[in-house]
């Protein structure tokens, strides 16, 4: 397990510094983290990866996991979509048990604490139960909201009101919410399995072991498979590209245990993919960090082309291993990537396949803007600025009332 | 000129380390009316947030545009024109946020007027209003000198240059004064260096630059070198 010191080397001291100062601070508190799975998916990664590092940080911290049954998280996915735009109606019969089910795991449940940041809507419900164990408690959302479905959002925001502080990736997934919202943008762990420094050999490793050869310029994108990361346009765009260019595309796709529509997403890209010796289409299980990290260092550019994105972490990644990122213009992912800079922003699959191209062309271009990429990463998105923005949020609600607070 | 960069101040200088958390207000602005009607009525803090704050605390990637309102005018509704006069348009030239508000609702009620239509922001890039909370923290060693000033400049952090250099100015209600020449210049007079800090043009200048900039004003007036970057 990594130690605060041992970020000393990517960050420098002083941010390592700055975040035992404002522990200090603070001063010893009780935190409790709860989401809906300790596997898969960005939530799990990150929480996975912070949790120790508060504890070193003098934070007494706890994750929690609450347990569902199928029926659970089929409703809970509808939530997620919901709220990313589908039309999606939920019968009151499920609703209850989704309140049934937190009900359940509200009665296991035996600490106090200080703060209690519950991530996503899944935990959500688990206020109405057990309101009085912790001081502060904080909803934190990590999905696109910007435009949800109105009639689910207004189930939701009324458990989510009596929040004491709310969390979103990004400005436009703001809601008109009756206390103090906060921006942290996701982060990534430059010391974990999926984004540590590989070998050469270490690289080889995997892709022979994935039967992926490196015969030509790989383009890969790595997701979960779901509708809204777009395998299919990435699809499209690279048939575009190949016409042109020798090139192979690599989708890489990793199921989250509380993700019900991934198989069918998978046959829709299998289809589409057929008759196409060029593309790999690559299941990879929930905890293939390892496999994750060579594929990314061994492909030339990466793309990330989704339709609605919370903040887009595997864009992240990849522009922490120094690769060019075409990204959809949607969610996090505008943040981060900026034309002829850090990456490139497209609206369809002609614009990817008229940047992979370009990037394909331009290797010095590509190799610019991979630096730049990883210097933007360093200074904004790795895990000790996740840290820093819990801490500070944390201070500023035990002063409520206070936009400036001096400890 | 030499100074001994010795002498004690008599009141020693505390850097702070300020760490910025971006608060959404769930509020937007779809095209160029409301955001005009939004400017009259928000918050002087969130003014502040969209003009300064965003991009000198946030670290964005370098961008063609120094403000929000300007990259807003530039992506989301893509008029270029607008988006160069909020380009120019520079918060410093005015001795308060009340007069920056004027000031830009000036530029955009004109705008406006000589349109045939309201400009509105392409879907998905409307203008999602923020403010700034803001937590500080002193340091435990003074700089009781001169040469321990620009050692300490040196080693903080970029967001104690913010915290000095910028938010200052808000904090001491006058634009051209900031800690680093008001603690300078009560201690030790040299106005000349004084002088030289409050003309940087910070338009322009990211906080690293900032910080370049004074550590070689520094070096002109201390007999050692403190660190400034050949």
């Amino acid at each position: 397990m990594a130690t605060l010191n041992d970020y000393t080397a990517i960050v420098g001291e002083e941010v390592i510094g700055q975040l035992h100062r404002l522990a200090e601070r603070l001063g010893p508190r009780r935190l409790v983290h709860i989401n809906s799975t300790r596997t898969g998916g960005g939530v799990a990664e990150i929480l996975s990866q912070i949790v120790p590092l508060f504890q070193q940080l003098g934070l007494e911290t706890q994750w929690e996991v609450i347990q569902g049954d199928l029926a659970f998280f089929e409703v809970t996915k509808a939530f997620h979509n919901a709220l990313q735009g589908q039309d999606v109606r939920l019968h009151q019969s499920l609703l209850n048990h989704y309140q049934d089910v937190n009900r359940e795991n509200a009665r296991k449940f035996t600490w106090e604490a200080d703060f209690i940041v519950i991530h996503d809507p899944q935990p959500a419900w688990l206020i109405n139960e057990i309101r009085s164990r912790a001081q502060h408690w904080i909803w934190r959302c990590h999905i696109d909201v910007s435009k949800p479905n109105i009639r689910v959002w207004k189930y939701l925001r009324e458990i989510v009101s009596q929040y004491d502080a709310s969390i979103f990736s990004m400005s436009q997934f703001a809601q008109n919410l009756p206390h103090p919202q906060y921006l942290i943008r996701p982060s990534i762990d430059p010391l974990s399995e999926k984004n540590r420094d590989l070998t050469p050999k270490e690289i080889k490793k995997v892709l022979d072991r994935l039967q992926v050869e490196q015969d030509k310029p790989i383009v890969l994108q790595v997701s979960r498979f779901d509708s809204f990361k777009d395998p299919v346009g990435v699809i499209q765009a690279f048939r575009m590209v190949r016409k042109h260019v020798p090139c192979k595309l690599v989708l890489a796709g990793g199921e989250a245990t509380d993700d019900p529509e991934g198989p069918r997403i998978l046959e829709e890209v299998m289809e589409a993919a057929q008759g196409e010796p060029d593309i790999q289409v690559l299941l990879l299980p929930p905890d293939a960090h390892h496999e994750v990290n060579a594929l990314q260092r061994a492909a030339e550019i990466i793309v990330q082309k989704s339709t609605r994105e919370g903040f887009g972490l595997t864009v992240t990644e990849a522009m922490w291993k120094g690769k060019p990122v075409i990204g959809g213009a949607v969610g996090g992912i505008v943040v981060q990537l900026r034309d002829y800079n850090t990456g490139f922003l497209v609206n369809s699959p002609e614009g990817c396949a008229f940047r992979i191209r370009y990037l394909l062309h331009r290797p010095e271009m590509a190799k610019r803007m991979g630096k730049l990429a990883r210097e933007f990463v360093r200074g904004q998105s790795l895990i000790t600025r996740n840290i820093r923005d819990y801490l500070t949020l944390f201070s500023l609600q035990e002063n409520p009332g206070s936009r400036v607070i001096e400890l | 000129m030499k100074f001994d960069p010795d002498k004690l101040a008599e009141n020693p200088f505390w850097f702070r380390e300020c760490f910025l958390m971006t608060m959404p207000l769930g509020k937007r602005a779809i095209n160029l009316r409301e955001l005009l009607q939004n400017l009259r009525e928000v918050d002087e803090s969130v003014l502040y947030y969209h003009l300064l704050q965003s991009r000198l605390a946030l670290t964005q990637p370098v961008v063609e545009y120094p403000n929000d309102f300007a990259l807003w005018a530039a992506t989301a509704l893509q008029d270029i024109k607008l988006a160069e006069k909020l380009s120019s348009f520079d918060p410093f030239d005015y001795d308060n946020m009340e007069e920056v508000r004027g000031a830009m609702v000036d530029i955009l009620e004109e705008y406006l007027w000589n349109l045939p239509s309201v400009p509105w922001a392409r879907p998905g890039f409307e203008f999602h209003f923020c403010e700034a909370s803001m937590v500080v923290i002193r340091s435990e060693t003074p700089a009781n000198t001169l040469k321990e000033f620009c050692q300490g400049l040196r080693k903080v952090g970029l967001d104690s240059v913010y915290y000095h250099f910028f938010e200052a100015r808000r904090r001491l209600g006058m634009r051209h004064i900031d800690d680093f020449s008001f603690w300078i210049e009560t201690n030790f007079g040299l106005p000349e260096l004084v002088k030289g800090i409050r003309d940087i043009d910070i338009y322009f200048y990211t906080l690293k630059e900032v910080r370049d900039t004074l550590l070689g004003f520094g070096h002109q007036y201390l007999e050692e070198l403190c660190g400034y970057p050949e």
